[in-house]
């Protein structure tokens, strides 16, 4: 991130200078979580993998996919995912393009009332804590292993089985971590 | 960061738009070969002087920390510290600093130099605010340069629902020369969060809202009158009624920062007027943390909510200022906070002598909250100079006004306790044998503005806070400049 302009906080500062995300469900019971797949090679094999995950354990998913993960997402898209779900997961972001646009998108779905959690690669840490503080948004990201590209795709649906029940948990405040032995 | 230099050795500011710069291009020359450290600054062309390997200054960061006025600027360092200094040319000044003789052979003996590009209108406050010590204290955000400014005080709810002017260190530096007051100050508590606000938050507020700098007497008086307990700002702001403050200027600043006070002066159009009320909500919003639908709870909420500040006609000498009427000496800056609401217009074509227009101003006076309401809201009633004119041709003055339209007020308690010709709201049934006043003896305010043209007065409603008489009242305070 190139720093840009410098500002002064208008206000007390008795608050966090991120504006707090919006509240995760309580409950997945009768919602739908949309699974965007930010364009970038390989991550639709790691969401294929979260989409059987969240329905094995009943969770109602719709997938989209954007057209390419160096924009942020088509004006349509987002007013689609707002109309139809009331949560994202946002996946899966290894690159600096990626993080910015994809956390973007995150902060423009939370406005309009989505409980969301974007899924990084562990490299991309601090870049998605700098974008958060330049956008002034507190969002929610769970991390997966770095690099993920010259991974396979058994390897890519593990980093999906170790990761679902922290995303569960970002987007719904009720969700307990499901052994996957026992959901069938 | 700034240029390391030698210890010991000279130092030389110069841009190539200066002609005497170039001119003495080869005295640099001359510096360079006489063994002692020489380092040469650039202010504007990185090329220049093409003899020497200039150090590029074009971001003006060294001729700012050498505070460098003039070029070219000469400047010996002995010991790490500045021992000597000189600007233009002039051949003895040159020799002196330098310890050469001789220099500038066939140059004339003098020459004056140009400013320094550190020192251009509007550059040094910058310069000041990247590399000076600011002792601004505010939390800074850094945007990524890619980000849109005003986009990114939309997201952080720092805005009104208008475009904010983006507070940089460089704005707030210049508003806060716009007051005496020193930046960490604190001014009082602002509601409903109650936190401290200092003059450094009232000037970034300032900025925001639109401000100059010059305006900021204006708006710390506004905040120091809004806070006053009387004033009852935490309940204002919090609010299911339509009101917020209403900032009326009176005195000799209105007419020099440019404040409207004649036509479409609650209207729009009027830097001054738009941004001093702007700049006091964005307070409340800001640092109070009063915001509409979390503790501002107007039920509709009203335009004036934005801004409503304007400044009193004080041009007719039979006009006594409001500012005056309330115990400020004539001539003084002062602004009166009323809790009030939007407009509503108050229309007499035909009335052509006091008595008939203090009735009809009556009949519409007592509409405000409720016809059947009495003391329990204030009221102000901006009055038009033709309206005025009917008044003062007649030899009425504010005083004289003021009594009338009290005494066209007042009501048999049968006729607007509650339940009578069959409407509920009105006074408690107790008062059916009393005469009742619609308004407090001090809850009129009547303030002279508007347009030559046009019978048309306003009326604004009071605040429903203003029927607890001694808890809840408008607040008039000086100006200090």
């Amino acid at each position: 991130m190139t720093p840009g302009l410098e500002l002064c906080d208008p206000t007390a500062e008795t608050a966090s200078a991120l504006r707090p995300r919006t509240a995760p469900l309580t409950t997945l019971a009768g919602s739908t979580v949309a699974l965007m797949d930010i364009g970038k090679m390989r991550g639709d094999e790691f969401i294929d993998r979260l989409e059987q995950l969240c329905r094995e354990r009943g969770v109602a998913t719709r997938r989209y996919k954007k057209p390419t993960n160096t924009r942020v997402a088509p004006r349509e898209m987002i007013a689609d995912i707002a109309a139809s779900c009331q949560a994202v997961i946002i996946a899966l972001s290894d690159c600096g393009s990626c993080t910015s646009c994809s956390t973007h998108d995150l902060n423009d779905l939370d406005k309009r009332g989505l409980a969301g959690v974007s899924v990084l690669t562990e490299e991309f840490r601090h870049a998605f804590d700098q974008q958060k503080a330049a956008i002034g948004f507190d969002a929610a990201a769970i991390y997966v292993p770095h690099p993920m590209q010259n991974k396979t795709t058994a390897e890519l649906h593990a980093f999906a089985e170790e990761s679902i029940d922290r995303i569960l948990a970002a987007i719904c405040a009720a969700s307990e971590p499901t052994p996957l032995e026992h959901a069938a | 960061m700034p240029h390391r230099l030698p210890e010991n050795g000279l130092v030389v500011f110069a841009k190539r738009a200066c002609e005497t710069c170039a001119m003495v291009e080869p005295v640099l020359g001359e510096l360079a070969r006489s063994g002692q450290a020489l380092t040469v600054f650039t202010q504007d062309d990185p090329g220049f002087p093409a003899i020497l390997r200039p150090v590029d200054d074009t971001a003006l960061e060294n001729s700012f920390r050498f505070d460098v006025e003039a070029v070219p600027t000469v400047i010996r360092l002995d010991g790490g510290r500045e021992t000597a200094r000189t600007f233009g040319w002039n051949r003895s000044e040159w020799e002196r600093v330098t310890g050469i003789a001789g220099l500038g052979q066939g140059l004339p003996a003098m020459r004056p130099g140009c400013g320094s590009k550190s020192r251009e209108p509007g550059v040094h406050e910058q310069l000041f605010a990247r590399y000076g010590d600011t002792g601004l204290t505010s939390r800074r955000i850094t945007l990524d340069a890619w980000d849109d400014e005003a986009e990114a005080c939309f997201e952080r709810g720092w805005s009104d629902g208008l475009p904010v002017v983006p507070p940089t260190p460089t704005r707030i530096l210049r508003m806060l020369e716009g007051t005496r007051r020193r930046p960490d100050e604190i001014i009082g508590e602002v509601p409903p969060n109650l936190s401290p606000i200092t003059v450094e938050k009232v000037a970034i507020n300032a900025v925001m809202a639109g401000c100059r700098p010059d305006y900021m007497p204006v708006v710390i008086a506004a905040l120091e009158a809004a806070l006053q307990p009387e004033f009852t700002l935490h309940g204002l702001l919090c609010t299911t009624c339509f009101s917020g403050p209403i900032i009326v200027v009176n005195g000799p600043i209105a007419r020099q920062i440019g404040m409207n006070s004649g036509i479409n002066c609650l209207g729009q159009g009027n830097r001054a007027n738009a941004t001093i009320g702007r700049a006091l909500q964005l307070i409340v919003r800001n640092v109070g943390g009063g915001r509409p639908g979390e503790l501002d709870r107007a039920v509709l909420g009203g335009p004036g909510k934005y801004t409503f500040c304007f400044a009193e006609d004080e041009s007719d000498p039979t006009w006594q200022p409001l500012a005056v009427a309330r115990g400020v000496a004539p001539g003084r800056n002062a602004v009166t906070l009323f809790q009030g609401d939007g407009i509503q217009g108050f229309v007499d074509q035909r009335s052509r002598t006091p008595q008939e227009l203090t009735r009809s101003l009556a009949m519409s006076l007592l509409a405000v909250a409720h016809p059947k309401l009495c003391e329990f809201t204030n009221a102000m009633l901006v009055l038009v100079p033709e309206h005025y004119a009917i008044f003062r041709d007649a030899g009425w003055d504010r005083a004289r006004i003021t009594r009338e339209l009290h005494a066209a007020m007042v009501r048999p308690g049968k006729d607007v306790i509650q339940g009578a010709h069959g409407v509920g709201e009105g006074v408690a049934a107790s008062r059916r044998d009393e005469m009742v006043a619609k308004f407090w003896p001090e809850g009129l305010l009547i303030v002279h503005a508007g347009g030559q043209a046009g019978l048309f007065s306003a009326i604004c409603a009071g605040w429903t806070g203003g029927r607890f008489r001694h808890e809840s009242k408008p607040v008039t305070r000086e100006i200090v400049t």
